[in-house]
């Protein structure tokens, strides 16, 4: 038997899909879409194995889906590493270009992580916006929130990808505008350069702030209706982890829902 | 950095890490399962779905959790879906020094 047939003999572990848009926001940010495969099933906020061949091996990442559940297409929000293994590879491809797909979409960034609740905090630093890009255009996510608050964490006001997205377009989706327009709270906050909001968001919880400007009486989370959902880098959830920690949170898993969870966003 | 399954599984053995694993990194043994530091890629779902809290980044643990990690990985074969636990897995939860005493190189059977 030769190796070719050694190769087409084992199931690949991986779906072959194809790009189907790119969309450059920064030279470091871009967000991209593939074809979905048919058998490819997730919930709203997993993430899924994401890879080009080459080399002995496929090198592949972790990327969370920021499509929702029901999307035909997958779309992915990517930093640009010049040097990064798989990125700086991965931010040149182009339409109709084959992408390695994971076959087994997981993640702890679902509702049903997540005891009932009235309230949804939802706090991305960076690409970690990515998983609720997913949770926030998911109907379920309004019919079990009755407010659902999409944090949007970074250094420079040009990183606030999706902007447009929680400002405008998602008002006039057919399947969440209407629960978006009346349920949804855009919070977007910036660190390193003058804008409407500045600071992280550990500050403006601890200052509180972020109630104020939501016009909540409360000054610290209430654990009996308020869930957060983490995704950011290692030391953003380390601190909001903290946060929830002392303000009567306790973390929550596909197996033991709670009341925040959290997942660190990748990179590479 | 990886993720490591300590003596806290032995005889526990729940699996629902398995579920949740992107890269099907957990192997199973007679009555534990490891992770291979090879194929683990950090992501840290697994963790908090451990009702035996057996699941910990190696950085925070005995180094010898890490050894036994990779060397039964070598050894066990895969696992991707989650059977049925033991009858008692709860009874066992929490014993102290199952290492020393439950402990088992044996592929499962």
């Amino acid at each position: 038997m030769s190796a070719q047939n050694d190769a087409t003999d084992a199931p690949s572990p991986h779906h072959h899909a194809r790009v189907l848009w790119t969309r450059h926001w920064t030279d470091r940010l871009f967000s991209f879409a593939l074809s979905r495969p048919p058998a490819l099933r997730f919930r709203s906020g997993e993430f899924v194995m994401i890879g080009l061949l080459g080399g002995a091996r496929p090198l592949l990442r972790a990327y969370s889906i920021a499509s929702p559940t029901y999307a035909e297409e997958l779309e992915f929000f990517s930093i640009k590493v010049p040097d990064g293994p798989l990125t700086s590879r991965l931010q040149a491809i182009r339409p109709n270009d084959e992408v390695l797909l994971g076959r087994k979409p997981t993640g702890t960034l679902v509702l049903s992580a997540l005891r009932p609740g009235r309230r949804l905090f939802l706090f991305g630093t960076g690409t970690g916006l990515a998983p609720f890009l997913s949770v926030a255009r998911d109907p379920d996510t309004y019919a079990a929130f009755g407010q659902v608050v999409v944090g949007h964490g970074v250094r420079e006001a040009a990183e606030l990808a999706y902007s447009p997205l929680f400002t405008r377009d998602i008002f006039d989706d057919d399947l969440v505008g209407e629960l978006a327009r009346t349920q949804m709270t855009y919070y977007p906050t910036v660190t390193r350069e003058n804008f409407e909001r500045r600071g992280r968001f550990t500050d403006l919880i601890a200052t509180g702030d972020l109630f104020s400007q939501l016009g909540l009486p409360q000054t610290k989370f209430d654990p009996e209706q308020d869930r957060v959902m983490l995704c950011g880098n290692t030391a953003m959830i380390r601190d909001l982890a903290a946060v929830c920690e002392l303000h009567g949170l306790r973390e929550g898993s596909n197996a033991q829902p709670g009341d925040y969870v959290l997942e660190r966003a990748f990179v590479g | 950095m990886t993720f490591i399954v300590n003596d806290g599984c032995i005889r526990c053995k729940f699996m629902d890490c398995v579920e949740v694993c992107p890269v099907d990194a957990f192997h199973e043994g007679a009555n534990m399962l490891v992770i291979n530091p090879a194929a683990c890629i950090d992501c840290g779902v697994c963790e908090p779905e451990c009702p035996a809290d057996a699941i910990q980044p190696d950085t925070f643990t005995d180094p010898r959790w890490l050894e036994l990690n990779a060397r039964l990985s070598e050894a066990w074969p895969v696992i991707t879906m989650k059977k049925t636990p033991p009858a008692d897995s709860r009874e066992w939860l929490g014993v102290p020094q199952k290492f020393e005493t439950h402990f088992s190189e044996a592929s499962p059977e």
